[in-house]
């Protein structure tokens, strides 16, 4: 390619890259930036010492920890239990994953609500977590997998004498390693952002997450927006974090899926 | 040699099972027989009304304004995401030095919280906001209140944050159907003298067909329920521009508790996303040939 082309190409994607990171370069900017300009901290000072923000990173932290565990463990035995045909019915069972894939959240939220509000988990770290312990995605993820893994290292297995639980997580779980990892990245990620469950399945501070928090701060306060963006990059940090540790896993997660179409 | 028993079978999937059951089964079922009563936080007594709450969602100009908002926005942001998104897939798509870092700079709007990309743009929207700046400096002639508070503009503007959130994504499910495109179809092509244009109409678009299909149908089924960025941006307003269906839904169920009422907007709106996905399939996967 001949040079101008080719620096043409790279100041149309240099002013793309700006386009696409400005935003959220001004948040930590603006995050630093004092009352009367110059760099300072105090932003971040206030709210963990005013607003609850450790409380709220807490809660984050507890909820999609929690709920990452338990769905690298239940996506992985559900999946499991669909590829091998364990059950019967199963393809009964995988049709419930497709359609629950397609059916939008929001018809949902009501009849949730008021269930969290009779069984008595309104407003708890049940009402958080329960609703996520597993999800369609993920057991749908596992089971392609897990298909694709011969069944002769499972039988070698049976022929040892080694029981089911030893089978499963011995030898078939350290082979599904990669699809875990794609699997409990992508779980952090979406439960770390979530808003609308969080919001409509809480009222009290003592169990608001970092996205409900930032949601009723700009409704409730005379903006300060320093103080906001202080409090978004704490609700980015941990996220931005975890990209750029898988960002290889992340990105060949999501164009790989696309091959399969 | 022992089978794996049925017994085992069943506890490994129970996890899903109990979730399938309590938290989707049992809400899809029951949110259809409340839409037919008229249940309600405090209310005396709860009764069957049969199709009286459907019937009056037909009536009432707020849920069906709540439609048409939802309807342009779906309409306008899915088209221009998918064409956005393409194109930033083949800018990317080539073998240069520092590509790893532009798809991972596209991407980062993707991976954040929406809540906090509903907040940086409501700075950047407001009167004194670099965005309502950037408008003044290039003679466009922003409303004086801001874009998020004009009747005008409010829509328009959230409709643009969501073009830019959503490009990264569907940039690299793009590419990952770029890179299942055999070199040979481009060669063949060449040879048989198709310029550059050409190839892309003739080999790329065709061969994407299925990746296009699954952008639009995820896309179309996610713009449909819009609800965190008008909730921190606009809670709907300014006199109901920003008003969607899921939002109509969230105010009427869960700020005003008429379960019943926003129960059957659910059950419409949830039908109009099937329908729509279901034309999608069929017109995408028959009718559609480059």
């Amino acid at each position: 390619m001949n040079p101008i082309k080719r620096i043409g190409g790279y100041v149309l994607l240099t002013a793309l890259l700006v386009v696409m990171v400005f935003p959220l370069v001004w948040m930590f900017v603006t995050s630093f930036t004092g009352t009367r300009g110059g760099v300072t901290l105090a932003n971040y000072v206030y709210i963990f010492s005013t607003n609850k923000f450790g409380l709220y990173l807490f809660n984050s932290t507890l909820v999609a920890v929690i709920v990452t565990v338990a769905n690298v463990l239940f996506c992985f035995t559900c999946g499991y239990a669909l590829a091998r045909r364990m059950v019967p019915g199963g393809n009964f069972w995988f049709y419930t994953i497709l359609i629950v894939l397609m059916v939008p959240v929001h018809i949902v939220i009501i009849p949730v609500y008021l269930l969290m509000n009779k069984i008595g988990l309104y407003d708890s770290y049940g009402a958080l977590i329960l609703p996520w312990l597993v999800n369609p995605i993920g057991i749908f993820m596992v089971r392609q997998y897990v298909s694709t893994l011969p069944v002769s290292l499972e039988e070698a297995g049976r022929i040892d004498g080694a029981g089911e639980l030893r089978i499963l997580f011995r030898i078939v779980m350290p082979l599904c390693r990669p699809v875990l990892a794609i699997l409990a990245i992508q779980v952090f990620m979406t439960n770390w952002n979530s808003f609308l469950y969080p919001f409509i399945l809480t009222s009290s501070e003592q169990y608001r997450t970092l996205p409900v928090a930032l949601a009723l701060l700009l409704g409730y306060q005379s903006i300060d927006w320093p103080q906001l963006m202080a409090g978004s990059v704490v609700a980015v940090v941990p996220v931005l974090a975890v990209f750029l540790a898988f960002q290889r896993q992340i990105i060949s997660g999501i164009t790989a899926g696309a091959l399969k179409q | 040699m022992k089978r794996p028993i049925a017994f085992s079978g069943w506890l490994l999937l129970l996890p899903w099972i109990a979730i399938f059951l309590v938290f989707w089964f049992f809400p899809l079922i029951y949110s259809f027989i409340l839409s037919l009563t008229n249940y309600r936080l405090l209310a005396a007594d709860t009764q069957w009304v049969g199709w009286a709450n459907y019937a009056r969602l037909l009536a009432d100009p707020d849920f069906l304004i709540s439609l048409a908002n939802t309807a342009i926005f779906v309409v306008g942001t899915v088209p221009v995401t998918t064409v956005i998104s393409l194109g930033l897939a083949l800018l990317v798509n080539g073998r240069f030095p520092g590509r790893a870092i532009f798809r991972a700079a596209y991407f980062l709007p993707s991976i954040t919280a929406m809540v906090v990309i509903a907040l940086i743009f409501s700075n950047l929207y407001a009167r004194d906001g670099y965005l309502y700046l950037l408008a003044r400096l290039i003679g466009l002639n922003p409303p004086a209140e801001g874009f998020l508070l004009s009747e005008k503009t409010a829509l328009l503007s959230i409709m643009a944050m969501d073009v830019w959130t959503a490009a990264g994504y569907y940039m690299l499910v793009f590419l990952g159907g770029l890179q299942t495109i055999p070199d040979e179809l481009y060669d063949a092509a060449r040879i048989a003298g198709a310029s550059r244009w050409q190839q892309f109409w003739h080999v790329t678009l065709p061969m994407l067909r299925p990746v296009m299909l699954f952008v639009i149908v995820i896309n179309s089924i996610k713009s449909f329920q819009v609800f965190v960025e008008i909730f921190v941006m606009t809670k709907g307003g300014p006199l109901n521009a920003t008003l969607t269906g899921v939002y109509f839904v969230y105010e009427t169920g869960l700020r005003r508790f008429d379960f019943g009422y926003a129960s059957a907007a659910a059950y419409v709106i949830f039908l109009i996303i099937a329908l729509i996905s279901i034309v999608q399939f069929k017109f995408l996967k028959t009718g559609w040939t480059a």
